[in-house]
């Protein structure tokens, strides 16, 4: 029987039957939904719809842009429509290799997306958890790892390294097959949605959490004979603990039954992540087999770009070197160094570029440490100064006045009308108009957008209280340099 | 002559409201983020910025004026999407997803309506960016108000949008534009370990008083045929950029429909030139009023717009700067002590009591009967203010407190009866004597009471 002869749930209508007539037979006719009491635009608006969509997309196929939003959204759901982005109009893509530049070509390769195929510096991380997954999938059995470290770096990647590494192993059959599964909190719009994302990375299919709940529970509870092992990697632990901390519960207890075969890892910033937010016995599912990453020194990230670079003689060792030191003394993150690179080929080809009309050969394409220093100031520095600079004359007067104030009660809160008293005092000083009152409440709430104050919200009026949000030194250097 | 002074009025006013897509200065900022974009869209680079300044300083106009110089290369426009998100309209992800995923005309979208929930709608936005690589589009997103973005659950679209940007997918260029100076520490860790740190601060472009001038000028003057036709060129290029979300091309101001006498333009120009020409012109001393209250360009485009509004082909055919100092002394007036000199001479009278209080107790709050003692004292011995019943000035007394001379004390708990609710005042005691002496008849009694509260 076909799916389109299927029983209408509403009253046939007249309307619905012609609609019925003119589709071919091989159409698939859903049920008609929630008809508006006979209407015969209806098949007009339908059409008109259709063709809409048709003209709108010409990316998927023909049949899929005959359909209705709603069968296609059950297309989706079903996994039966993958989904795609548009491709440029353009066949010859941007310029092939040859025609980059050198410049060009470093700054493709120190992108943060080309994940390289062996991570430097993280041999020994490497090794732990392919120790521990290899063991895993060869005894089949369960179990779980917890591998932190502050953002940047290299945990997904190692991790993920670890597991490509393991699906090389299996196809060549020197392992045991295995299932792997990837979820990530922060792609999730709540905890319980993970289920529906490892139920459909399992079979495809998107379903209700519930269902997707109940169905996850039978596969890993249930023994089944040549089951595989699934590897199941959670990204961004802390996400998914809710306050009754039940998806993490049932991720982590699944590995302890025997029927499951289910190798959870997962991946969280925080080192006391479990002893912290999660509960007794989540924690001790979680067990102990942990690996902290530690941030990078200044070595490691020169290692990181030098390797991304090899064979390239676009940047300077000592350019290199200026970068890993200033990044690995704040946060030793590898994104943080790498992008600085970029941004330092970028201003290296920006200089060059006029030049470059004059003598073409002369001048040879490299980043040298001043390039470098221009990227660090940019990207690093704050521009709290500057913004200071750039105030109009009663803003800058304004932020004195709120520093006047500091100063004279010693107490780091003032009041609006504290501060409108200094401003009164230094504008007679200076030699300008009196600013109103008016004036004054419209730059201090200006000042306040930008954050150089910060004051109480609400219609306080004269009486709110502000307090400044740069240091004093800043306010005095800023206005000194410039002399108002 | 008359029709020329109209159509000047008229594409004057137009230039200054609607003309979103010329920028006056920032050169150095505009390249930058022009090449990001190039680079974006030619090459499939994934890229983040914020642009950051503060409110006027041209950030909107930044961008609106970068996308009209792309959209001419054919590379460009066919082989980008732009997504454009405002953090006052998308107020959460699940708004902001829907958007996206109508703006990209993803397959879960038709005639504008995003189809299935919150989480799939994100499932399959993350699905379709994971299955591009450099062969597909590259899709634009401006996030405006950027600050606002950073206030979502768990920042999910923010973290999504920056990792893409961090890893092989569809090329994507996220852009956020945002007042606030420290918005970087708003993001969580992980988010701002993704977030690229390019970060371009734009701050007003007249830093001194002559580039001020500068910008004066080129906003009041009118361009020569030439440059009308390139802007005219450029406007009608703006028809290209077809998105529904960023509208400014619809409405943009085309000065293809002006066409002015030459003699006259001359004229008009060396006028406006004139009222700044030297260092004692009378024109400065109001300019420089306007420039020490608020540098930026969108607050001068306000005064220029009041001034541009009052020519008028009878009386009124240059700009003077009579006008400009009358515009100036606006600014500068104040709006409060114009409401005390509105006010009724009984209300005056509870004021200067108030302000009697104010000085004696230090600003300590007051309540209607401590006034009303106050008032009563001085009323019994006045020869004008006598006879005036306790309900004629508790409604006084309500009045100043509708109009929020008077502020109640909010923390007060429980009901209190009217007379005896506590406030404070508003006003600085400046305020309050300018306004007796601005006050239009006011009794020699009160006036003098204002002076001494001894009576």
């Amino acid at each position: 029987r076909r799916q389109g002869d299927s029983t209408p749930k509403r009253s046939i209508q007249l309307s619905d039957i012609v609609e019925k007539r003119v589709f071919n037979n091989e159409d698939a006719i859903s049920t008609p939904k929630r008809k508006p009491k006979g209407d015969d635009n209806d098949i007009k608006r339908s059409a008109l719809k259709n063709s809409a969509i048709i003209r709108r997309r010409n990316s998927t196929t023909a049949v899929a842009g005959a359909m209705t939003p709603t069968q296609k959204l059950k297309m989706l759901r079903r996994g039966e429509l993958s989904p795609t982005m548009e491709n440029r109009s353009t066949t010859a893509l941007s310029a092939s290799v040859k025609s980059k530049s050198d410049l060009q070509l470093a700054r493709e390769r120190l992108h943060v997306s080309v994940v390289p195929q062996s991570l430097p510096c993280r041999e020994k991380e490497f090794d732990n958890i392919y120790a521990f997954l290899e063991g895993k999938i060869q005894d089949q059995c369960g179990g779980c790892m917890y591998v932190s470290g502050v953002p940047g770096t290299g945990k997904t990647a190692t991790v993920t390294g670890v597991i490509r590494m393991l699906q090389r192993q299996q196809q060549a059959d020197e392992l045991p097959s295995f299932d792997f599964v990837e979820i990530n909190g922060m792609r999730l719009t709540e905890p319980r949605q993970a289920y529906v994302q490892i139920y459909k990375q399992l079979t495809g299919k998107t379903v209700s959490w519930e269902q997707a709940h109940s169905l996850l529970e039978k596969r890993f509870t249930t023994p089944a004979p040549r089951r595989v092992t699934t590897v199941l990697l959670v990204d961004e632990l802390d996400i998914l603990c809710n306050r009754r901390q039940d998806v993490v519960y049932n991720l982590l207890d699944w590995p302890t039954k025997s029927a499951a075969r289910l190798v959870v890892v997962t991946i969280a910033n925080t080192m006391d992540l479990p002893e912290r937010l999660l509960m007794g016995k989540v924690t001790s599912r979680l067990g102990l087999t942990r690996l902290t990453f530690q941030p990078y020194t200044h070595k490691q990230l020169q290692e990181i770009v030098t390797m991304r670079l090899s064979g390239s003689e676009a940047f300077k060792s000592d350019a290199v070197q200026l970068v890993a030191r200033k990044v690995a003394a704040v946060s030793g993150d590898a994104r943080r160094a790498l992008d600085i690179c970029r941004r330092a080929t970028e201003i290296a080809e920006a200089a060059i570029l006029p030049k470059d009309s004059d003598h073409v050969k002369s001048t040879k394409k490299f980043v040298s440490i001043a390039h470098v220093q221009q990227a660090l100031s940019e990207m690093i520095a704050s521009a709290k100064v500057q913004a200071i600079k750039n105030c109009s004359c009663l803003e800058q007067i304004f932020l004195q006045a709120v520093l006047a104030e500091v100063t004279r009660t010693g107490v780091e809160e003032t009041s609006f009308l504290g501060v409108y008293s200094q401003v009164e005092n230094l504008a007679a000083f200076e030699g300008l108009n009196m600013p109103t009152t008016g004036n004054c409440l419209r730059i201090c709430s200006k000042l306040c957008a930008e954050r150089l104050l910060i004051a109480e919200s609400g219609r306080n009026d004269i009486f709110q209280k502000i307090l400044l949000n740069v240091s004093v030194d800043d306010i005095h250097y800023a206005l000194r340099v410039n002399g108002i | 002559m008359h029709g020329d002074i109209t159509q000047i009025r008229r594409f004057l006013k137009e230039r200054l409201q609607r003309d979103y897509t010329t920028l006056h200065g920032h050169e150095a900022e505009r390249e930058n983020v022009r090449q990001l974009l190039q680079r974006t869209a030619e090459l499939g680079e994934s890229n983040s910025l914020l642009l950051i300044g503060p409110r006027g300083s041209g950030k909107t106009t930044l961008i609106n004026a970068v996308l009209a110089d792309l959209i001419s290369l054919s590379d460009f426009q066919q082989n980008t999407i732009l997504v454009h998100l405002n953090g006052n309209l998308h107020t959460d992800d699940k708004l902001a997803l829907k958007s996206i995923t109508v703006q990209m005309q993803l397959e879960n979208a038709a005639n504008g309506k995003a189809f299935g929930s919150f989480a799939e709608n994100l499932a399959f936005l993350l699905a379709c960016l994971k299955s591009g690589n450099k062969r597909s589009k590259s899709v634009i997103f401006i996030l405006d108000e950027f600050d606002l973005f950073c206030a979502h659950h768990n920042q999910t679209l923010l973290y999504n949008l920056f990792d893409v940007s961090q890893s092989a997918q569809a090329p994507i260029c996220v852009i956020g534009t945002t007042c606030r100076l420290d918005v970087i520490e708003l993001l969580e860790k992980r988010v701002k370990s993704r977030f690229s740190h390019r970060q371009i601060f734009i701050f007003p472009a007249a830093n001194t008083f002559e580039k001020y001038l500068d910008l004066f000028k080129e906003l009041l003057s009118i361009p020569n045929e030439k440059e009308l036709k390139q802007i005219t060129e450029r406007v009608n290029e703006l028809k290209l950029l077809n998105s529904d979300e960023l509208t400014m091309h619809r409405n943009h101001y085309n000065p293809a429909k002006y066409k002015f006498n030459k003699k006259y333009i001359d004229s008009w120009n060396n006028s406006v030139i004139v009222l700044t020409a030297d260092a004692k012109a009378p024109a400065l001393s109001s300019l420089r009023t306007l420039y020490e209250i608020d540098k930026t360009e969108s607050f001068l485009k306000l005064c220029l717009f009041r001034l541009v509004a009052q020519l008028d082909p009878d009386s009124q055919q240059r700009i003077t700067a009579e006008q400009l100092s009358e515009i100036a002394a606006t600014y500068t007036a104040d709006p409060r002590v114009e409401l005390l000199c509105g006010l009724s001479v009984l209300e005056l009278c509870l004021v200067i009591a108030i302000k009697h209080h104010s000085e004696i107790y230090d600003r300590d709050p007051f309540n209607f009967e401590i006034i009303f003692a106050r008032f009563a004292k001085f009323s019994k011995i006045s020869t004008t203010m006598q006879g005036i019943e306790r309900a004629v000035s508790l409604k006084a007394f309500e009045r100043l407190r509708h109009m929020e001379i008077i502020l109640p004390i909010s923390s007060v708990v429980g009901k209190v009866q009217k007379d005896f609710e506590m406030h404070r005042l508003a006003l600085t005691y400046g305020q309050i004597k300018d306004a007796i002496q601005k006050y239009q008849a006011l009794p020699t009694e009160v006036a003098q009471w204002a002076q001494s509260s001894i009576i």
